[in-house]
């Protein structure tokens, strides 16, 4: 019973706690997509590359000289900024084609190119390493974990809860869901369609930029490195549901449990594989994902 | 307006110019003659390097194709089909180093094995629907890709290198493969059988059931057929025609790597069908050359050729929808009435 307690406290519990602090960003990621494809259709194929973006973003503003606090805060506003004009000037271009779905996964696909080109033009191909502006630890459950790590899960938790209250709470949300629901409809009550499309686009775009610098202390920040984890938050969209914001918290927080606690067992090379058989066992039992799409009820 | 694939069938009744009968056909030929024209030209200047690249572009070419096959003519769209690729040129170079150096036997092997392998990859994937397809054939590539990065006894991060050059018997006559004349001029036989096959199984019963499950997949049980086994039918055909293509990069290059299996080059086989005109089968092979050739232009000024690519890619999905080949028939069709009307 001992021994159970303590492998419990010093094993099971640091590997729960470590994959909580990786679990929010991924649902930030997760979040923007879902909302991206559950409004508007579009496979955000650029999302890693925002990500990335957000950290560089963070990179640079400490560059000039500004506390990390402001990086945190104006990297997401930055990135709404991108996430409008790209809405705006690139997806809307093909927005009222037939073959949308596969249009705009391929913009996306090409802008995800240039993006990481370009990033590696203005800040070279070698990891960065960012500072973790809260250092020191906390005892929890009578072990010790990183206060930044902490802040990471508690900052998440706000903003997740935060879009959960607009989308589902707001009159703003309502628009939103009922854009998702019915654009035409929507639009002939009087929702400002195209501002709520270009609107969402930015905001998912934000998400994925403050996942960025949120872990940009934590990993090291260099041009490809949206690639793998994008790959994460896509398997956890697809297995909640792509477009379901309920899904992709959900899966997001026990995917990344399953990653975290499995590494104690197995190498963590084999961790995308057993995340990949999971998404495709519940894709064999519910092709459509675990819930159901944003506005659809 | 921006419909991406190119119907390949439908001709106005006037246009009646030999040409034109089936001027996607004419381009293919073109493309091979071309093809031809530069192996006469290379072979005479005894030139080593552009051969090399030739070939190369053919054999990306051959993975374009089976995109091609089924993003053109299925409406799936592949996001992992190197995992394919690089799967038969594993298969290829294992066959050729711990096997026997033998082309045919190579060829045999992977020609099976990617049966095998589209089978069970396609049972996964044929599952998901639009984009669920094209994540999921993302994400098995990616896992795949991963599991062959990081296993020892395939050489891990560094690949299988030191693949013996294999000398390919026709009976009568003999191809050196590391005759860079010989070695392009088999890959262009090959690659031209492949866009024979399947621009021949298009116009069979099961090219149109490819047609109609790309139309829409709803209807096609009401006329009594299972879209499921059409599509994973398709789906296998082009595990087989990437695969096949594969086997022939290492004895191209000597070497397998697993970059070869990573989306890298799967984007860039979405990117040359795109430009080079979806649903026209010979668009991947013309969009291969074209990029082939941008990217060694470009290559020579800047390493950061990837946002050359980008900007081209970009351009042709916005501008340019039907790709190099579906605005070529285009404008010779217009061409030709004009002529005809005058």
């Amino acid at each position: 019973m001992g021994e159970m307690l303590e492998w419990l406290q010093f094993v099971l519990a640091p590997q729960v706690i470590n994959g909580a602090s990786i679990g929010v960003a991924v649902v930030l990621m997760a979040l923007g997509l879902t909302i991206i494809f559950g409004l508007l259709d579009v496979i955000n194929m650029a999302h890693g590359e925002f990500y990335a973006i957000g950290a560089y973003a963070a990179v640079a503003l400490l560059g000039v000289g500004l506390p990390f606090w402001w990086a945190l805060g104006l990297t997401p506003l930055l990135m709404a900024v991108v996430g409008y004009a790209t809405e705006r000037t690139l997806i809307q271009r093909v927005f009222h084609s037939k073959e949308r779905h596969t249009l705009t996964l391929l913009l996306t696909f090409g802008l995800a190119i240039i993006m990481e080109d370009a990033l590696k033009i203005v800040f070279g191909a070698n990891p960065l390493r960012l500072e973790a502006p809260i250092s020191g630890a906390s005892e929890v459950f009578g072990l010790f974990f990183p206060n930044y790590r902490l802040f990471v899960m508690a900052l998440g938790s706000g903003v997740i809860a935060a879009v959960w209250l607009v989308v589902f709470r707001t009159r703003l949300g309502a628009m939103v869901r009922a854009a998702a629901y019915d654009r035409h409809m929507a639009a002939s009550l009087g929702v400002p369609v195209a501002v709520v499309y270009a609107g969402t686009f930015a905001f998912g775009v934000a998400l994925a930029g403050l996942a960025g610098v949120l872990l940009a202390p934590i990993y090291s920040v260099f041009p490809t490195m949206g690639r793998d984890f994008v790959l994460i938050a896509f398997s956890v969209v697809i297995i909640g549901g792509l477009g379901s914001i309920k899904g992709a918290v959900i899966a997001g927080l026990l995917l990344t449990q399953v990653q975290s606690i499995s590494s104690l067992y197995i190498s963590p090379v084999w961790s995308d594989p057993l995340l990949f058989a999971i998404m495709v066992l519940v894709l064999m039992w519910r092709p459509q994902g675990l819930f159901g799409r944003l506005g659809h009820a | 307006m921006r419909e991406m694939t190119v119907e390949p069938m439908v001709l106005s009744p006037s246009v009646t110019g030999r040409l034109l009968r089936h001027p996607i056909r004419s381009l293919a030929w073109l493309f091979f003659g071309l093809a031809l024209l530069f192996a006469v030209v290379a072979g005479i200047q005894g030139d080593v390097f552009f051969f090399r690249l030739a070939t190369e572009s053919l054999i990306f070419g051959g993975l374009a194709l089976s995109v091609d096959l089924l993003l053109g003519r299925t409406g799936l769209l592949p996001l992992g089909q190197a995992l394919f690729f690089g799967f038969g040129a594993y298969v290829s170079a294992l066959v050729l180093k711990q096997g026997l150096p033998s082309f045919w036997l190579a060829m045999a092997v992977v020609l099976v094995s990617t049966t095998l392998v589209g089978l069970v990859a396609g049972m996964i994937a044929i599952r998901a629907k639009g984009v669920y397809f094209a994540l999921i054939s993302f994400g098995l590539a990616q896992v795949v890709s991963k599991v062959v990065f990081n296993t020892r006894e395939l050489g891990a991060s560094d690949g299988i290198i030191g693949v013996p050059v294999p000398q390919i018997s026709f009976g009568f006559f003999t191809v050196d493969a590391a005759s860079p004349g010989g070695f392009f001029l088999l890959v262009l036989c090959f690659s031209a059988a492949l866009y024979a096959v399947l621009a021949y199984l298009m116009e069979t019963p099961f090219g149109r059931q490819l047609a109609a499950v790309r139309a829409n997949e709803h209807r096609v049980p009401f006329l009594g057929f299972d879209p499921w086994r059409y599509k994973l039918a398709a789906f296998v055909l082009a595990a087989n025609v990437a695969g096949l293509s594969g086997a022939f990069y290492p004895m191209l290059r000597g070497f397998v790597s697993p970059e070869l299996m990573f989306f890298q080059v799967s984007g860039n086989a979405v990117i040359n069908v795109i430009v080079g005109g979806t649903g026209t089968l010979i668009g991947a092979f013309y969009g291969s050359a074209v990029l082939t050739v941008l990217r060694s232009v470009v290559g020579s000024f800047t390493a950061h050729h990837q946002i050359v690519i980008g900007v081209v890619f970009m351009v042709s999905v916005i501008f340019f929808p039907k790709g190099l080949i579906g605005h070529g028939v285009a404008a010779l069709t217009r061409w030709q009435s004009r002529k005809e009307g005058a």
